[in-house]
């Protein structure tokens, strides 16, 4: 098989370029400055906490501790995670194209289907890496940084999670969160295979999220019977993992269409590559 | 659902005659026909002259039978291999279409490397012996982007040589190189088809080099094939061509030649004399000289290739 090779390939020439970076070294230095700056609001929003509970509860140690900071900063960053996904996932075509790469890679004895793929489980890969960087970065840091305990979630009342619990969901969520970001890939990757610059898939990526986001949560009449069958409609079921109980039924439906579209994307994508004439 | 590449070597004694043959290919962009029906032949283990002007479809018919665009109708066999089979087709071929681009960020050895991961030749002591063969070892760990272009050029040779082709396509090489790059990659052509025994598909639109190294040549205009063989006999049919004499004794040479019913035209020069003359009349016409006692000491034959291409040009 020499599609392992080929995914290789393609792994090799992401990191090779400093775009794939940006978001990494983004959250290296921005996620220890929040987590700094929770430590430094601790006392204020553990004071908040203590008066709106502690006529129900004895409160015992700190309420907020690594899994709050955790869970704050996904709340946060849910947003701006796909743009820096799409810088990625849109170069993945596009920028071979533009670099004039793809004369020679596209002349040797493999078949469109196999760059596909290759590309394409690449940019997973890379998506995977990304979400999981994040995930060590905000739940490890955070754990090591501001400690562990209990987590206390504000959904429609307070909900209390034991930790073993609470870890248990973090992993749920991050899951959920990177089929969200699998799904901006294969946006990017649909886009970057129509066009012949890096920029073009990452606008356009960034500019059918915001559309589609702004149809799913306007509270519109016109919108309501489209909003089920949005895909930004699911991009926060993350938050779901913290409920309870877990609506697994919901968070299955939201994950099939998350599915569904990243299966779509892929599939136009792949069609278009297959008919693409390179020129340039 | 992925086809190994199987490293399926075609052996010197079932070496079918001829490298590539196409046949009916065309390619229509939007409303610009840039192939009408072009078939062709390259012998195996030729040079082959692909020439044409900018636009005539030189690079469309390199691009379609290297996998980057498809063609409209029409087929095409590498060492007998259909292109009904897919990408299988590009086994025993490598290409080098238009100017060389490779990944900037990576360095020489480490495209070679991602290269060979395709066909499964990335072994180092390959990769090290191929840029030392095109003089780019001592580079090889320098990032692609300090490169120059001719370097670069040289590059995309390597890597076109990785896969060790039976067929060497290489659209415009010498494009962007100064006089000694263009000397050195036509000298690295001439050495890979005698040493590798690799037959050569070179598309040019410069006359000079194609007549310097290739042994056929076919030409094509406007998206149609103007005239193809052997560089030995295609120029037999044409009217007129261009020869320089230098001769003993250039007056009554001079006399000769302008009764001489062979010839169209004389022009004297300096230290010979040009003449405008049948291609097929230039042996009668050196006998008749040579029997009425006037010593000849060169002839040659003036931008042959340059006035049969505008010949054709003219009667299109």
């Amino acid at each position: 098989m020499i599609l392992h090779k080929l995914i290789i390939n393609e792994l090799i020439k992401i990191f090779s370029l400093v775009r794939s970076y940006i978001g990494l070294i983004l959250f290296t230095a921005i996620v220890p400055l929040i987590l700094w700056g929770y430590g430094m609001g601790t006392s204020h929003i553990q004071g908040q906490i203590e008066n709106s509970v502690s006529d129900m509860f004895f409160i015992e140690g700190s309420p907020t501790n690594g899994f709050t900071a955790a869970y704050f900063i996904m709340n946060f960053f849910w947003v701006h995670i796909p743009f820096l996904i799409a810088l990625v996932g849109g170069d993945i075509f596009a920028g071979e194209q533009a670099n004039g790469t793809f004369r020679i890679y596209a002349t040797r004895p493999i078949s469109r289907l196999s760059i596909f793929i290759s590309k394409t489980i690449a940019t997973l890969i890379y998506t995977l890496i990304f979400v999981v960087y994040f995930g060590l970065l905000t739940l490890g840091l955070g754990l090591v940084w501001h400690g562990g305990g209990d987590m206390l979630v504000f959904q429609d009342g307070i909900l209390i999670l034991e930790s073993s619990d609470a870890m248990r969901r973090f992993f749920i969520a991050y899951g959920l969160s990177f089929m969200n970001m699998a799904l901006v890939s294969a946006i990017a990757i649909f886009f970057s295979t129509m066009v012949r610059n890096a920029i073009g898939p990452v606008i356009g990526t960034m500019a059918l999220i915001i559309f589609c986001l702004m149809v799913s949560t306007l509270p519109l009449e016109i919108f309501r019977s489209v909003q089920p069958y949005m895909f930004t409609t699911y991009f926060s079921n993350w938050e779901q993992a913290f409920y309870d109980p877990i609506p697994w039924r919901d968070m299955l439906r939201g994950l099939n269409l998350i599915i569904s579209y990243l299966i779509l994307f892929l599939g136009i994508a792949f069609i278009i590559f297959r008919r693409k004439d390179i020129l340039s | 659902m992925i086809d190994p590449i199987e490293a399926e070597a075609i052996s010197e004694v079932d070496t079918p005659p001829f490298a590539l043959e196409c046949h009916g290919l065309s390619k229509k962009f939007k409303t610009i026909q840039a192939l009408d029906q072009v078939s062709l032949t390259v012998p195996s283990a030729s040079i082959f002259g692909f020439l044409g002007p900018n636009g005539a479809g030189k690079s469309t018919l390199i691009r379609i039978v290297a996998g980057l665009i498809k063609s409209d109708s029409g087929t095409f066999n590498i060492f007998g291999r259909s292109s009904l089979t897919g990408y299988r087709v590009r086994q025993n071929m490598s290409t080098l279409v238009d100017r060389a681009d490779f990944y900037k960020n990576l360095s020489a050895f480490r495209n070679m490397k991602i290269l060979g991961r395709l066909t499964g030749h990335e072994q180092d002591d390959q990769i090290n012996r191929l840029l030392d063969l095109l003089g780019l070892y001592e580079r090889r760990h320098d990032k692609v982007k300090t490169f120059s272009q001719g370097m670069k050029q040289r590059l995309g040779l390597a890597q076109a040589l990785l896969p060790e082709p039976r067929l060497l396509v290489l659209d415009e090489p010498t494009t962007g190189l100064d006089p000694q790059g263009m000397h050195e990659i036509r000298d690295f052509i001439l050495k890979i088809a005698a040493e590798e025994n690799v037959t050569i598909f070179l598309s040019s639109h410069l006359l000079h080099e194609v007549e310097l190294i290739c042994s056929d040549i076919a030409l094509i205009f406007n998206g149609k094939l103007a005239a193809q063989g052997a560089m030995s006999t295609i120029f037999q049919d044409m009217q007129d061509v261009v020869v320089e004499l230098e001769v003993e004794d250039s007056e009554a040479s001079l006399k000769f030649l302008e009764k001489s019913d062979l010839v169209t035209g004389v022009h004297p020069l300096a230290n010979s004399i040009r003449i405008d003359i049948g291609y097929k009349n230039i042996p009668e016409l050196i006998r008749t000289m040579s029997t009425k006692g006037i010593n000849i000491f060169s002839v040659s034959q003036r931008n042959r290739l340059e006035t049969f291409f505008l010949a054709l040009m003219d009667k299109k």
